[in-house]
């Protein structure tokens, strides 16, 4: 730890890490754009305004549970950033902005209509999980296509990062159509790699979907925490494997390698 | 309203208690009648209720306190902070942080509403951590049920354990997953003694930076009283009360609005704007409204600092209209802070909790006098001396101290060690508890890096200890455990609870981690009878002596009494919560690593097996239970210590419930690799004996001399780690699947 790399030059990315009451995984998101050298700022919705947006150059929208999720998950928070700013994020991500949603954060960006496409309207769900409880495990990912915070990742590889949720069972009518166009990102497997069942699906998604794309590749939503994975320290099984590295650093470095070529 | 206590006599004083729902007793009325009688007037509805709460056992610890302050506060380390006189123990970390730990029951509220009772004692616990302008970063929950599979007719009014335990477990999985703070620790025991009064102890750890610690007074006359938070309803009424009585079969009729209804989404932004209030050093003082409401935080915050208070219910934001004016002061609706604070940043604290959508209001200020004053549209309901609303009476109660004679069984050893095994492995009290722990998240935050279940990816095992790595930039961990066997309190008080400090410093030492402090929440029946009392008493005796001899001392805890009702009391149960200080980086967990190592027991096995869970399953009884040395137990956990910081140690696993053979099958499960490994004679006790002071250790390869240097005699040899099957020589040979077949599903079938 102790010294950030500064991988840019001099140039440093803004990241707008958007909470209202309920998000509890902002900190250690903001903790991981901070230690690459990123500007972090955790901004409370009613802060943001569809001109400030602009001034960041990478929206997150972090793990928790945004106003209880009493309805369904994500859908309070969708619903208040609709009648905010849908606009001027609808221009955003058309601008090619990088816009990722970790857990509750995917569930926000289906509920608000940009994921799987800007459509505005939800077009598909993050169902309750097949076992009908929160489950937090370990799970593994299989990268099957880039997008925006992929870049650093090998296609084909396994990556460790853990799942923390209720309701993370991927369901879409488009789902045929997200495989078929390579919006699939990241998929669950076991560690032979295989689409293996529950547990290491610990949802019940099909085709074991853990994150899916937009179809330009720069709005992203998984349900794992790649924030929980930032260190090998936080990996499960560290005591016994050392040289895993931390495998959700890399969807940050990802990311901010994307958003500073824009 | 006037309550005529001057012209009562002494019936008529103990009805008025009772119809008021005061709970006081016949002398304490007494004592309350000589000082209104001083004052040549009656008192007020509202004073009565504020004395009944203030005095309560759960408000004033006036039965247990000459007895802990005699044994248990006793011990002295250098590096308490705050111990006891707050809402939480404060103890060094490093140079400018400090640890928080609160350790609370919630037992009566989730014995008559288990998820709502659970539930707001995780948003009680919290605020406890928060009101030292700590930052919350585990939650504990050690758990006590009847047994599951219960088919006998339930007493009168009571709720079946299945139905206690789910929902006491979605309450804390609600709570704690929303509001973002990790369940990483605590344990599910059940037992008979447990079927009419559910135990559900909640423990909270925090860490604050030094200078940011705040305490629970006020600054100075004049300053403001701001209440931040939730509105105040009529939830939570005689809460405290309500704890400091038996349950009984109209409990649920009578006292569910004792129960409060908890909001983690009010709670998360309330924490965010309290700490960040605190941290521009806006406030004077910080206390939650936890038992007694308004009634205990007003008048301690101010009698604390040696001062008094003026307070008017008029501005106080209600949940609902026409509530009486005692309803408002003792209400204890959830998600409510009390700050003071100087007058001159009253703006800004009220921006920025604006800023968070949280309602803060002015309700009161600081006055010289000792007095506290309160005030209801236009009238005051409340005037007095805060030296005798806040200083209860303190009693010592008769108790007597339980005999133990000597039972052993005549047992025949076992011919089929096989099946011994297996039904221990599947007993409840033994098996997986999977179910419960992934229902937590126990990784939000980012920070637990050793967690709950241990193991290789898609095998699992119970961890000793879970450690959170809480600073971003430091590599120095807390090891967080909560322990205690209430079989064996129950036989023997003393080594009982000198066995839970055994095992709570056990387990921290088994992930690396030194001993460093300690609460209790320690769980009896209704100390007014003379043999609980003694068990009481007992149970402080033997904390102390482990707890003094390792050099750590109870930094906070609470007392839960009358856990009883006209079916009995619950088995008596200290529960323990142990931290300790770790290198993140040199941490060990309990999953075995790799074929080949060697394996060494550290102490020896005793025919000490009363309460044992060998005795349960062979049916039998017998009262000697382990004892404990707490010299040896030092030695053995500073040489333990010592082997995992020179990097000897693959895992390492301490032995308690099941004995030798539970713990190597546990450590088995989480590597998903067998162990092959003979013991000597006589086989039942070295295999099942739950002897104190003990642990397995997997050594690496290449270091079994030194690590056979440093213990000596402390240590032998085992066996070692190898194939897919647990073997012991001549005795036991199961196959991995076998043995994860016994114990990972026994909780899930039960529960679904």
């Amino acid at each position: 730890m102790g010294t950030s790399l500064m991988e840019d030059d001099g140039m440093s990315i803004n990241v707008c890490i958007l909470r209202i009451e309920g998000t509890n995984c902002e900190q250690e998101t903001y903790d991981a754009f901070k230690e690459l050298g990123a500007q972090p700022e955790m901004v409370h919705l009613t802060e943001l305004t569809p001109e400030t947006l602009f001034d960041y150059q990478c929206l997150m929208v972090p793990g928790g549970f945004s106003s209880g999720d009493y309805v369904r998950a994500g859908a309070i928070f969708a619903a208040r950033i609709k009648s905010r700013l849908f606009s001027a994020l609808k221009e955003y991500v058309e601008n090619g902005y990088p816009v990722g949603g970790i857990c509750n954060g995917f569930q926000v960006l289906v509920e608000l209509g940009f994921l799987p496409r800007l459509s505005g309207y939800p077009e598909a769900c993050l169902a309750t999980n097949d076992s009908a409880r929160f489950e937090c495990r370990p799970t593994l990912l299989k990268l099957e296509n880039h997008c925006a915070f992929t870049q650093k990742m090998e296609i084909g590889k396994i990556y460790e990062i853990p799942s923390a949720h209720a309701e993370g069972k991927f369901v879409s009518p488009l789902i045929e159509k997200l495989m078929e166009s390579k919006q699939v990102i990241f998929r669950y497997c076991n560690p032979q790699g295989e689409y293996a069942g529950y547990p290491w699906n610990p949802n019940g998604s099909e085709y074991n979907i853990a994150g899916i794309t937009n179809e330009e590749g720069n709005v992203f939503g998984m349900m794992p925490h790649p924030e929980r994975a930032f260190f090998q320290y936080q990996n499960q099984d560290w005591t016994r494997t050392k040289n895993n590295g931390a495998h959700g650093r890399l969807f940050f470095e990802s990311v901010l390698e994307y958003a500073r070529r824009l | 309203m006037e309550v005529p206590i001057l012209e009562s006599d002494a019936e008529t004083l103990k009805e008025i208690s009772d119809v008021t729902g005061a709970g006081l007793e016949l002398r304490e009325m007494q004592k309350i009648k000589e000082y209104f009688q001083e004052r040549k007037r009656n008192p007020t509805d509202v004073e009565l209720q504020a004395l009944g709460q203030s005095w309560s056992e759960h408000c004033s610890y006036k039965t247990s306190m000459p007895i802990l302050k005699e044994y248990l506060l006793t011990i002295e380390a250098p590096q308490n902070m705050v111990v006891v006189e707050e809402d939480a123990g404060v103890v060094d970390f490093d140079e400018d942080h400090a640890y928080v730990i609160a350790f609370e029951s919630h037992n009566h509220p989730s014995a008559i509403e288990p998820y709502g009772g659970a539930a707001t004692g995780i948003g009680g616990i919290l605020r406890d951590v928060v009101c030292m302008g700590a930052q919350p970063v585990a939650l504990i929950d050690p758990l006590y049920f009847g047994r599951l599979d219960f088919a006998d007719e339930l007493p009168k009014g009571v709720k079946h354990p299945k139905f206690l335990f789910s929902g006491v477990v979605a309450g804390i999985r609600d709570y704690g997953n929303r509001v973002g703070i990790p369940t990483i620790a605590g344990g599910v025991f059940f037992h008979d003694g447990y079927l009419s009064n559910c135990i559900v102890n909640v423990g909270c750890i925090g860490i604050v930076k030094k200078e940011e610690i705040i305490h629970s007074r006020v600054g100075h006359p004049g300053d403001y009283f701001i209440l931040v938070g939730g509105r105040t309803g009529r939830d939570g009424i005689h809460g405290v009360t309500f704890a400091s009585a038996e349950l009984h079969e109209n409990s649920e009729h009578e006292s569910r609005s004792a129960v409060q209804v908890g909001d983690p989404i009010l709670k998360e932004p309330l924490i965010h704007a309290c700490l960040e209030a605190n941290q521009k050093t806006l406030l004077t003082g910080m206390k939650d409204l936890g038992g007694g409401g308004l009634s205990c935080a007003v008048g301690e915050m101010a009698y604390a600092a040696g001062y008094g208070a003026e307070v008017s219910l008029d501005s106080v934001p209600l949940k609902e209209q026409g509530m009486e004016s005692w309803e408002i002061w003792v209400s204890e609706s959830q998600e409510r802070m009390m700050l003071s604070v100087h007058p001159d940043n009253v703006d800004e604290v009220t921006k920025i909790f604006k800023k968070w959508d949280v309602p803060c209001t002015v309700i009161g200020k600081v006055i010289p006098e000792k007095v506290l004053k309160i005030t209801h549209n236009g009238k005051t309901i409340l005037e007095m001396e805060l030296d005798f609303l806040t200083k209860s009476p303190r009693y010592k109660r008769a108790y007597t101290v339980k005999e133990v004679t000597p039972v052993v069984p005549d047992l025949n050893l076992p011919d089929n060690y096989n099946n011994v095994l297996l039904d221990v492995l599947s007993s409840p009290n033994i098996c997986s508890r999977d179910w419960v722990i992934r229902q937590y998240d126990h990784e939000v935050r980012g920070s637990t890096v050793i967690k709950p279940l241990n193991g290789k990816i898609g095998y699992y095992t119970h961890g000793d200890a879970a450690v959170v790595k809480p600073l971003r930039n430091s590599f120095k961990g807390l090891a967080i455990t909560a322990d205690v066997n209430p079989r064996w309190v129950t036989i023997d008080p003393y080594w009982g609870a000198a066995s839970a400090v055994d095992e709570v410093c056990r387990n921290l030492a088994s992930v690396g981690a030194v001993p460093h402090s300690l609460a209790d929440c320690l769980n009896f029946g209704n100390p007014e009878k003379p043999e609980r009392l003694g068990d009481f008493v007992q149970v402080a005796k033997g904390l102390y002596v482990v707890a003094h001899t390792m050099g750590i001392s109870f930094v906070s805890g609470n007392v839960s009494f009358y856990n009883e009702s006209h079916s009995g009391a619950i088995p008596p149960t200290p529960t323990i919560l142990g931290v300790g200080i770790v290198d993140i980086r040199k941490a060990v967990t309990a999953d075995l690593k790799g074929e080949g190592n060697k394996l060494y027991q550290i102490g020896e096995a005793e025919r000490e097996m009363g309460g044992s869970e060998y005795y349960e399953i062979q049916n039998v009884f017998g009262n000697q239970i382990p004892r404990t040395d707490p010299h040896t137990l030092k030695l053995r956990v500073s040489t333990l210590l010592q082997a995992i910081s020179k990097g000897f140690i693959a895992s390492c696993h301490d032995i308690s419930h099941g004995g030798l053979a539970v713990c190597l099958c546990e450590m088995a499960l989480g590597g998903d690799v067998g162990v092959s490994i003979s013991v000597d004679s006589p086989p039942d006790v070295e295999l099942f004996s739950e002897s104190n002071s003990r642990w397995v250790v997997e050594v690496k390869k290449g270091k079994e001399k030194e690590f056979e240097k440093l213990f000596g005699t402390e240590a032998h040899k085992l066996g070692e780690v190898s194939g897919h099957r647990i073997i012991v020589d001549g005795l036991i040979d199961l196959s991995l699947k076998e043995v994860r077949n016994a114990w990972e599903p026994p909780l899930w079938r039960m529960m679904g």
